[in-house]
């Protein structure tokens, strides 16, 4: 390194400095020697003196120069040393710089969906600190994002492959519920049939649940979608008949209030693995309270069972693993024999922000709280108020009383010796055989009043209003009883659903029978069988 | 029931209900129904108390005035054996009352019905 030598001159004075003290006394011993010594040898010493010093000079010069050499050499490594070690220095902080700040706003970028080439550009090349980035850190960044890609590609797509099955399972099962619906529809009055169809269908609803869950934790959200405002009610009946041992779970004190149709089923879902929970880790014959309050946030629901407590590891692995599902953790978490309820109930509520927490139970076992936030709820009418399948049955029932209301005083009368009947009546409807439709006809028409036309007054038809009694007796028309009588339900109020003619009160079955009494050719669907005329609101 | 095949409704999302049958029949197995028929007619007893079932209460208010099991069925929407399984805790609760629907002895006699034809055919 030339810059760092020293000028010339310097060197050359620095080298005569060092050589002239041994010169000097070598030359001094030359020639205290030549004096001492006599004159004959005189001439030989001064020549080995001579001749000394010259050896002696020479070898202090050369020695000089090693030294000033050396020295000169050791500030050159000295200086590249510092040099070196403040580059390590450097090239410490930028790995350090690239680990924690380049590394993980690269691979922030990359989950939001860039892709690496992207990302490289928007990250590196964009930021002046990092854009003279040695190329081979630009590579390692690119691999490292390209692997990471490539990752999330592959485990997207498998998780993509789960809930790819997980909803074609859940469309059997939806289609097979709907089918087992009919089923138990079409074979209500068969006992037997009917109790076995319910369990097949409970049986469908827990491989439905499974299938759910599946499908949320390979990160969907549940596919079914209510199109409109269910009660709490129900949606906490819906999540119990998705567990195994739903006749455990007693519904307490249930706020009334409806949830909006999109946070449904993820609702439903959530509250049937918390009640799965609660029921699963709790003795057989202990009960699971659901209760249902507003708070502040919205609704708590709150699960408590009588199982043994949390001990506060558990509780805390419990919790633990609430969080990490809300955290987002991947299915690789849940280990060989999943326990997927916390996860699943983890992930349902970071999707929805719910909040979800255990605690000790008052009964002992452990208390969960789901806190439905107030934007899942409203107070507005749900469609069918009623809780229950009879969704209509709560607003036709209101309405019938309504439309009873004027009709009860007329109806008192015979309704008083109707319910003495059974003190003197034999109480015995286990025994008798079911009447044949002929034999049934007989005795629909009982005749307790007479109107001023001279007509009979049915004590069934008193759902209409008294005025009408007299029309279906027009045979012109066979169907006119039933349009009349559909008219009279309207008119009642009987029918808010609108034209669909399924809220037609199913009751008017009774007009097949007015016109069979009036001998009115009847309308063949309706005497078939009694459970098709039953059944006729229905098929309307 | 060789019926002509009924039509089959088509399953509308809209009126299904999150909850499935069993929910409201209770505990499949356990239960033995009471002996009831279509056209068994119901009355209720007492007004619906809070811990009955909502299908229950609303049976009860139903039922204020006698009504046949078919009809219930109709109105809550349900089938009949759901019914009867509501009806038969609804029974051994003492809320309701079953009795048979009134058989042709106690009918009004011939004369009566004769009575009736008259009065058609004037119309």
């Amino acid at each position: 390194m030339v810059r760092v030598e020293s000028p010339p001159i310097d060197r050359e004075t620095s080298v005569a400095r060092a050589v002239l003290l041994p010169v000097l006394l070598m030359g001094g011993a030359t020639a205290a020697a030549a004096a001492v010594v006599s004159a004959a040898a005189r001439i030989p010493v001064v020549w080995c003196g001579a001749v000394a010093t010259v050896a002696v000079v020479a070898l202090s010069v050369q020695l000089a120069r090693r030294a000033r050499d050396l020295r000169s050499q050791r500030a050159v490594y000295e200086r590249r040393f510092a040099d070196l070690e403040r580059r390590i220095a450097t090239h410490d902080d930028e790995t350090v710089r690239l680990s924690k700040e380049l590394l993980p706003a690269a691979i922030h970028r990359l989950r939001v969906g860039n892709s690496p080439e992207e990302v490289l550009r928007d990250v590196v090349d964009a930021d002046e600190m990092y854009r003279e980035l040695p190329d081979a850190q630009r590579t390692l960044v690119y691999t490292v994002l390209n692997i990471i890609d490539n990752e999330e590609a592959m485990r997207d797509s498998a998780q993509r492959a789960f809930v790819n099955v997980a909803r074609r399972v859940q469309a059997i099962v939806h289609r097979q519920a709907s089918e087992l619906r009919e089923m138990e529809e079409h074979h209500g009055r068969n006992p037997d049939v009917f109790d076995d169809l319910l369990r097949i269908d409970h049986g469908t609803a827990l491989i439905g649940r499974l299938a759910d869950s599946i499908a949320v934790l390979g990160g969907a959200r549940p596919s079914r979608q209510w199109p409109k405002p269910v009660p709490l009610f129900s949606v906490l009946r819906g999540a119990m008949s998705r567990i195994l041992e739903y006749p455990r779970v007693d519904l307490h004190s249930i706020a009334k209030v409806a949830i909006i149709g999109t946070a449904v089923e993820p609702l439903i879902h959530a509250c049937a693995e918390l009640l799965d929970n609660a029921t699963r880790y709790s003795p057989p014959q202990t009960r699971v309270h659901v209760t249902a309050v507003e708070v502040q946030t919205g609704i708590a629901i709150e699960i408590e069972d009588g199982g043994v407590s949390l001990s506060e590891e558990a509780r805390a692995r419990a919790e633990n693993m609430l969080a990490r599902a809300q955290a987002g953790s991947n299915m690789n978490d849940l280990g060989e024999s999943p326990r997927l309820g916390m996860a699943v109930v983890g992930r349902l509520a970071r999707m929805y922000d719910l909040q979800v927490s255990l605690r000790q139970s008052a009964y002992g076992g452990v208390r969960a709280v789901l806190i439905v936030p107030r934007a899942m709820i409203t107070t507005g009418p749900a469609p069918g108020i009623a809780h229950g399948i009879g969704a209509t049955s709560r607003p036709t029932s209101d309405i019938d009383q309504e439309a009873m209301k004027h009709v009860v005083p007329a109806r008192r009368k015979p309704r008083t010796p109707v319910a003495q009947r059974p003190a003197t009546g034999p109480v015995a409807p286990a025994t008798r055989p079911v009447v044949p439709a002929a034999a049934m006809e007989d005795d629909v028409p009982v005749v307790t009043e007479w109107t001023a036309g001279g007509l009979p007054q049915r004590r069934s038809r008193g759902r209409a209003p008294l005025g009408s009694h007299n029309l279906p007796a027009q045979p012109a028309d066979p169907t006119a009883g039933q349009r009349n009588g559909y008219a009279n339900g309207h008119a009642n109020g009987h029918g808010p659903g609108g034209p669909g003619g399924k809220e037609q009160p199913p009751g008017l079955w009774l007009e097949a029978f007015t016109n069979a009494v009036n001998g009115v050719p009847q309308d063949p669907k309706t005497d078939e069988d009694s459970d098709d005329a039953w059944d006729k609101g229905d098929l309307k | 029931m060789n019926s002509p095949r009924r039509e089959r409704r088509t399953a509308d999302p809209a009126l299904s209900d999150p909850e499935r049958l069993y929910v409201i029949t209770g505990d499949p197995d356990g239960s033995e129904r009471a002996q009831l028929d279509l056209v068994t007619m119901i009355v209720a007893q007492a007004q619906p108390t809070p811990t009955v079932q909502p299908e229950q209460a609303v049976i009860l208010r139903l039922c204020q005035a006698p009504l046949s099991v078919a009809e219930i069925s109709a109105y809550l929407g349900l089938p009949f054996s759901v019914v009867t399984s509501l009806l038969t805790e609804l029974l051994a609760a003492g809320l309701i009352e079953s009795r048979a629907p009134i058989v042709r002895a106690t009918l009004p006699d011939r004369s009566l019905l004769e009575a009736v034809m008259h009065g058609l055919q004037k119309l």
